[in-house]
This record gives structure tokens, C-alpha cells and sequence, in this order.
């Protein structure tokens, strides 16, 4: 008689499916956001031709590069969160909560201020973003359920310091 | 019949005076180092002070002067109206300078003596931020409400040391009262002031203070043996507060009849083991206030699975470390007993306060009323009801016990034979209704006495099942009387902390802080660093005021996180509240998709659901 063999890794919760396709959502977003400013200023076209810096300050072309650039950076760190997060890594859930609320508090500062401050407006947009702020909130919500944090070795019923 | 006393208990012949009984069985005292207030007489106490009244339209009356007030003059009858307080005062009102000169000298004495405190990680590093924030609002409302004054403590302890050097005596005022079978020895000790806040950081400062601890004897043979000791303490009440006398974990006994107090440094509260305690002030907030407080946290715990925190409550710190003086037995410094009850006039007679009203409606800075009463003048629970205040009004003397176990086991071997005989009876009787019923049937014309008759049985039924029941229940309470009577003849110990709900215990030494130093220095300049922060924020972008403060706010916990060891909590909490509040925006642009998408959602899965129940 086949006999099953016994499974001792890690089963992967739903939830865990969950975030890591609301993670490959947000890099999608994080993608346009890297060619968006550039196809605005014809960088693929034309190349970057302007100077970047006017005295100390950034020109179109350098504000569009720095937030082309910016996004970059955070959609190669999306990609190395999401391996780490699908292999079950402690390092990852902390890495992801610690992002999620940096980003939930840079959209939130956002829609209470991206019509009052300019500089907010330069650097984040006119619009708050809902789906990043919809991904977010998923994302926090499923890495609060009790068994991520168990599988990911965050909860371990110890007590915690208050703050 | 079963020796339930422990061979080596000390005993007390059950004719010693009471003077003899507080003696023998008088506590040993430590202190903590930098304690400036021991437990002194009132005689003198009151000779230095002045005698007051408030008034309800706020306005103050000297009574008698400062050096002219006696115990009797105190006691003399004077009729007041309502709402009038009647209080001491030990410290008249200090100018700024007179205040500036008794800081300096207060700090000379110290030196001199080299009687001095050092907190070590203070308190303001065991709690968290929050507390903190909350305590430093605290610590302004002083400003409002009335408060006994950093120079008021100082130039307590410098009249107290004057006092002491003319009588060198450390004073208890011990009582014995006889209620229950029990005899019980209470001792009180008196303090001029409660430096507390200013001396060691804690929650208040009052002139003067009024402790006790109690020691419960039951007698045996013509001898009183000690059973329980009691010790009043902050946070705890009833069972809590009393350890039994062979409770060597928990309870000191030197010379073995001298329980060992460790006297909390300014506070004076009584602990049984050396330590640091964290004593807890809850603020008094209002209630829709605490409602509201009590629903985020049942969704905070119960549907977020969040630890509980409540940051409106406020840690303090009681030194009771013990390496201070000692006064008692064995110890370098002795007691000076001194008798008192009912018939002592300035225990009975006098109502009001042993120290300054100081107008503080929280009550924290107002000094004590005396043994018998509290400050509002009624009853005191621990001088009239000595067994309740420490939960024995429902335990029994030992000897007693035995036999209330007895006749308890008595009565219910009664009540099950009882129970046996009626139950049969009634099963009897059951059955044979219901063989009466099953006649009727099929007799249309015996339809109303049918109906009848089953109400009958349906009322029956119920008693033979309460019945049963009982005879279960008592099934399996004879069955732990038992054990407890044969647990008691076999002179078996029982485990002595089973009345013990919540166990006051130190701190331990090694706390959980990553950076101990950096803990402590960020603990002390946090507050005011954000308080700077904000002065800043305003200052150079008024714009971003409500941006600002909320992210300088969320570094300053992630800070505090890091140094606590907590990062990884912290993170998870401030991002679930973002997600809360990004989630009720969501909301409130998007309800009619949000809406349209879970009934669709729904809709579906129901469908899915019921398709698979047909399928299958």
C-alpha cells in the first residue's frame, strides 16, 4: 500500500498568498511609476537632454529621474521581500511590516496634504493613490493574522514590553 | 484528633497581657537607604503642628497655634458644619526663600549623614512611552490641583531629624482586638510626611502617614499560635495583602516569632520580600472616556490580537530594597510599644487629617486621617472589620476548621441520604404516572385529565432531575471535603498562596532593556526632546504642523521600540493603526464599491456553495 509520506515543512497560510500577490500588485504600480516620469519627459526618446540641476535646485528632467530612480530602488526591494516572504523568512514579514507602514504613512500624509503642500505634490503626486493604499492596508491586516506571525516566528505568546 | 499546627510555630500563652502578645510578636522593619522618616510618636509630632479648618467656601481657620496644640487640646469637642475639613499642619507656608534655604540645607543634612538614594533605572524607563507622555501631564496637573510642595518635604525631614534628636525613639502603636475566634495583634506606625514623589519619584507627598500590618493568632491548648500575617500595601486588598506564617518563600520570620517588613522608600507600604515593586496609578478619567477605552481595547485584543496596554495608567516605583535602617528585634534599633483602642482619646475622638488638607481633589496629596477613620471621617474598614480587611472574616481559626469540616461533611452525608430516599420515591411515583398516562390513551374523552396529567409529569420530571442533580453535585463536593479532612488529620500542608489573586512581586534584576544606560538616558530626556521637537515644527514650518507632529510622534516610539527591545512589536502596532485609519478612508471614498463588491463576493461563494451541495 502507497503510504503518504509525512510533510514537515512549513505549510504556506492563504493569507501568505494573499500578500504576496498584493506585493507583485504593488511592484506593477511601482513599475509605471518608474517609466511614467520618464516617458513624460521623453527620456526613451531624446535621452536626458537638459541639465538635472538648476543652481541648487532640481530641474523637470532631475525631479523626474530621482522619483524614476527612487521607485526603482523600491521595486528591486519588493522583488527581494517577496522571495524572502515566499521562503518564510522572519527577516521578510519585518522588512514588509516596517515598509507597508512607512508607505501607508507617506499616502495618508498624502491625502491629508497633497493639496496644501507643494512639495508633497512634486515628490508623491497630486492624487493620493488609492490602490497602493488598498494593497497596504491588505498587506497589514493579513501580516497581523496570528498564524503569519507564527510561521514567520513573530508571535510567540511571550509577553511584550509595553510602549 | 490531628495536630494541626506546624511543630515549630512560636506560641504565646493565651493570659499574656496585650502588651506582652504585640511584643513577642513585634515586626522587624528594614528600610531603604536615603529614607529620611521612621515611625515616631504623635505626642510630639502634634506638639510641633497647628490645628486648621477648611471651610466649604474655601476660606482656612487656625484653631490652635503651632506650639500650643497638645493630644488634648486636639480632642476637644468643636462642632463644625458640613463639609468642614479639620487638619494638621506640620509645615506652615514657605516663601521662596525660606524654601531656597531649606532645599540647601535638607541637601547638607543628606550629606552629612550620607543618607542618600539613588534610583538606579528609574521608573520612567519600565514604562513605556505613552505612560510617560501620560505621565508628564501628570506631573502638570500638579499645577491645578493642590500639591505639598519639594521645600514642604525638605523642611519636614529637617524638623523631624530636630525632633528626633530631643526623644531618639522609633514608636508603634499596637492594638489588640479578639473577633471570630481569632486574636489579632495590629500594629500601627505613624510617619510625619510621605516624601514619596519628591524623595523617590513616585505618586504623591502628604504630611504625615499612617501604616499597619496585622498578625492573626488562633488559640489551642491555652496557647496563641500565629497563622496569618497582613500587610497593607498600594494595589492590593482582601486575600492579597495576607501570607501565611509558614510561607517561608513569601514571608520573613527573624528570631521566629518577628515577621520582616520592607518598608517602601517615602511611601512607607509594606512588602514581605526586598525589591523594586511597580506600583500602578490609574488616572481618574471619566467615564464615557473609560467606555470608550475599554471597547478600543476589547477590538484591539479580541479582534486584532494585540497585547492589552493601557497608557492612561501611570508605572511608579516602590523601593523597598531593605538596605536602609532596621528597627525591631535582633535589629540595630528597637521599638517603643505604645497601647491603643477605643478608649485612646486621639484615636477615637479626633476625625480630621494628621497632616496638611492640601485641596487636591484626587486626594493623593491630602494627609491621612488617623487609625480609626478615613479622610471623610467615617469607619476606618481595617480598625472595625480587622478580618475582612484582610479576606478571614471567611476562613476559620484552624482548631475550628477542623471541626466546620466535620459537621460540613456531616451535613451533606445528611442530605444525600435525604436526597437517595426522595429520589426513589419520587421515580416511584413518576412511573407510575406515567403508566397511568399511557392508559389514557387512545380515550378521547379522557383528553383533559390527559393534558393534566402530563403537566404533572412534566413538574415531577423536573424535581427528580433538580434531585439527581443535587446528589451529584454533592457527589463530588463530599468528595473534596474528604480529601480536605483527611489532607487536615494527616497534618499535610496545603499549598498557603491558593487566596492569592494577584502576588505583589519585585521587579526582577535584569530587565529586558537592550541599552541599559541608553534606556534610562532616553527615558529622562525623551519628553522634553519632543516637547523641543514641537516648539521647533511650529516655529520653522508652520504648515506642517499636524504632519509633523505625527511623524516626529512615530520616530519617537520607534526609538523607544529599538531601546526596549520591541521594535518588531511596535512596528506591527503603528502600522495597523495606519491600516485602520487608511482603511476607514477607503471606505469613505469607495462605500457603494466596497458594498457592491462584498455582496457580489457573497453572492458567489453562496452560489458556490450550494451548487457544490447539489453536485455532490
Amino acid at each position: 500500500m502507497a503510504r503518504r509520506k509525512k510533510n514537515n515543512r512549513k505549510k504556506r497560510p492563504v493569507a501568505v498568498t494573499v500578500i504576496a500577490a498584493a506585493i507583485v500588485v504593488l511592484f506593477l504600480i511601482r513599475l509605471y511609476q518608474v517609466f511614467e516620469p520618464l516617458i513624460r519627459q521623453q527620456v526613451f526618446e531624446n535621452g536626458i537632454a537638459g541639465p538635472l540641476f538648476d543652481g541648487w535646485r532640481l530641474t523637470d528632467l532631475g525631479r523626474a529621474l530621482l522619483s524614476s530612480v527612487t521607485y526603482f530602488v523600491l521595486s528591486a526591494t519588493g522583488i527581494a521581500v517577496l522571495i524572502g516572504f515566499l521562503r518564510l523568512r522572519r527577516w521578510s514579514w519585518v522588512l514588509l511590516m516596517s515598509w507597508t507602514g512607512i508607505s501607508l504613512a507617506i499616502t495618508l500624509v498624502n491625502y491629508f496634504y497633497a493639496q496644501r503642500l507643494l512639495g508633497a505634490q512634486r515628490l508623491l503626486g497630486s492624487q493620493p493613490n488609492y490602490a497602493v493604499m488598498a494593497s497596504n492596508v491588505i498587506i497589514a491586516f493579513a501580516l497581523n493574522m496570528t498564524e503569519v506571525q507564527r510561521i514567520f516566528g513573530i508571535r510567540r505568546d511571550e509577553s511584550v514590553p509595553s510602549l | 484528633m490531628k495536630v494541626y499546627r506546624a511543630s515549630d510555630r512560636p506560641a504565646a500563652p493565651a493570659t499574656a497581657s496585650d502588651l506582652e502578645l504585640l511584643r513577642q510578636f513585634e515586626p522587624v522593619a528594614y528600610f531603604t537607604n536615603g529614607e529620611p522618616f521612621f515611625p515616631t510618636d504623635v505626642d510630639h509630632y502634634v506638639r510641633d503642628c497647628s490645628l486648621w479648618e477648611h471651610y466649604p467656601d474655601e476660606h482656612e481657620k487656625l484653631l490652635v497655634k503651632q506650639g500650643e496644640l497638645t493630644l488634648e487640646k486636639l480632642v476637644e469637642p468643636r462642632p463644625a458644619a458640613f463639609g468642614t475639613v479639620r487638619f494638621l499642619r506640620f509645615i506652615e507656608n514657605l516663601s521662596l526663600t525660606e524654601s531656597a534655604q531649606v532645599l540647601a540645607d535638607q541637601a547638607r543634612l543628606r550629606a552629612r549623614l550620607r543618607n542618600n538614594f539613588h534610583a538606579g533605572i528609574g521608573r520612567l524607563a519600565r514604562g513605556g512611552f505613552l505612560p510617560r507622555l501620560v505621565d508628564g501631564l501628570f506631573s502638570l496637573s500638579f499645577l491645578l490641583r493642590g500639591r505639598v510642595s519639594a521645600a514642604t518635604a525638605a523642611a519636614a525631614e529637617l524638623d523631624y531629624y530636630e525632633m528626633f534628636k530631643e526623644e531618639p525613639k522609633y514608636v508603634y502603636y499596637g492594638r489588640v482586638a479578639r473577633q471570630n475566634g481569632w486574636t489579632i495583634l495590629q500594629y500601627w506606625f505613624f510617619f510625619c510626611f510621605n516624601n514619596w514623589r519628591s524623595g523617590f519619584h513616585g505618586v504623591n507627598n502628604h504630611e504625615s502617614d499612617w501604616e499597619m500590618i496585622t498578625i492573626y493568632l488562633y488559640e489551642d491548648g491555652g496557647q496563641l499560635i500565629p497563622e496569618w500575617v497582613a500587610y497593607a500595601s498600594h494595589d492590593f486588598k482582601g486575600d492579597d495583602l495576607r501570607r501565611r506564617w509558614d510561607d517561608h518563600g513569601e514571608l520573613q520570620i527573624n528570631d521566629e516569632c518577628h515577621p520582616v517588613i520592607y518598608a517602601g522608600a517615602g511611601s512607607h507600604a509594606s512588602y514581605f520580600r526586598p525589591g523594586e515593586y511597580q506600583a500602578e496609578f490609574n488616572l481618574p478619567l471619566p467615564n464615557w472616556f473609560s467606555g470608550l477605552m475599554r471597547t478600543w481595547n476589547k477590538f484591539w485584543t479580541e479582534t486584532l490580537g494585540q497585547p492589552a496596554g493601557n497608557p492612561f495608567r501611570i508605572p511608579f516605583v516602590d523601593f523597598a530594597r531593605g538596605d536602609g535602617l532596621r528597627i525591631g528585634p535582633g535589629a540595630p534599633q528597637s521599638w517603643s510599644p505604645a497601647l491603643i483602642d477605643e478608649s485612646t482619646a486621639w484615636v477615637s475622638q479626633y476625625r480630621g487629617l494628621w497632616g496638611l488638607f492640601a485641596r487636591d481633589p484626587i486626594s493623593g496629596e491630602n494627609a491621612p486621617a488617623g487609625p480609626m477613620y478615613n479622610r471623610d471621617g467615617t469607619p476606618r474598614s481595617s480598625w472595625y472589620d480587622p478580618l475582612g480587611f484582610a479576606g478571614l472574616d471567611k476562613v476559620p481559626p484552624p482548631p475550628q476548621a477542623l471541626e466546620l469540616l466535620k459537621s460540613n461533611c456531616d451535613k451533606v452525608i445528611q442530605r444525600q441520604e435525604e436526597l437517595e430516599q426522595l429520589i426513589l420515591e419520587k421515580a416511584v411515583e413518576l412511573q407510575s404516572l406515567g403508566i397511568e398516562m399511557k392508559g389514557m390513551e387512545g380515550n378521547p374523552h379522557l383528553a383533559k385529565q390527559h393534558a393534566a396529567l402530563e403537566k404533572t409529569i412534566s413538574a415531577l420530571g423536573a424535581e427528580v432531575k433538580g434531585l439527581r442533580r443535587e446528589r451529584s453535585e454533592n457527589t463530588a463536593l463530599l468528595q473534596g471535603l474528604a480529601q480536605q479532612l483527611e489532607r487536615l488529620n494527616a497534618g499535610e500542608p496545603d499549598d498557603p498562596r491558593t487566596h492569592i489573586r494577584h502576588l505583589a512581586e519585585p521587579d526582577k534584576p535584569t530587565l529586558a532593556f537592550r541599552f541599559d544606560r541608553a534606556a534610562e538616558t532616553w527615558a529622562a530626556i525623551s519628553l522634553s526632546l519632543l516637547l523641543f521637537a514641537i516648539a521647533g515644527l511650529i516655529f520653522l514650518a508652520p504648515h506642517y504642523v499636524w504632519a509633523g507632529l505625527t511623524i516626529i510622534f512615530l520616530l519617537f516610539l520607534v526609538a523607544e521600540s529599538i531601546l526596549r527591545a520591541a521594535f518588531v512589536q511596535t512596528i506591527a502596532r503603528i502600522t495597523l493603526i495606519l491600516a485602520m485609519v487608511a482603511a476607514l478612508i477607503l471606505f469613505f471614498h469607495f462605500w457603494k464599491w466596497i458594498i457592491v463588491g462584498a455582496l457580489l463576493l457573497t453572492g458567489a461563494f453562496l452560489m458556490f456553495q450550494r451548487l457544490r451541495e447539489l453536485t455532490g
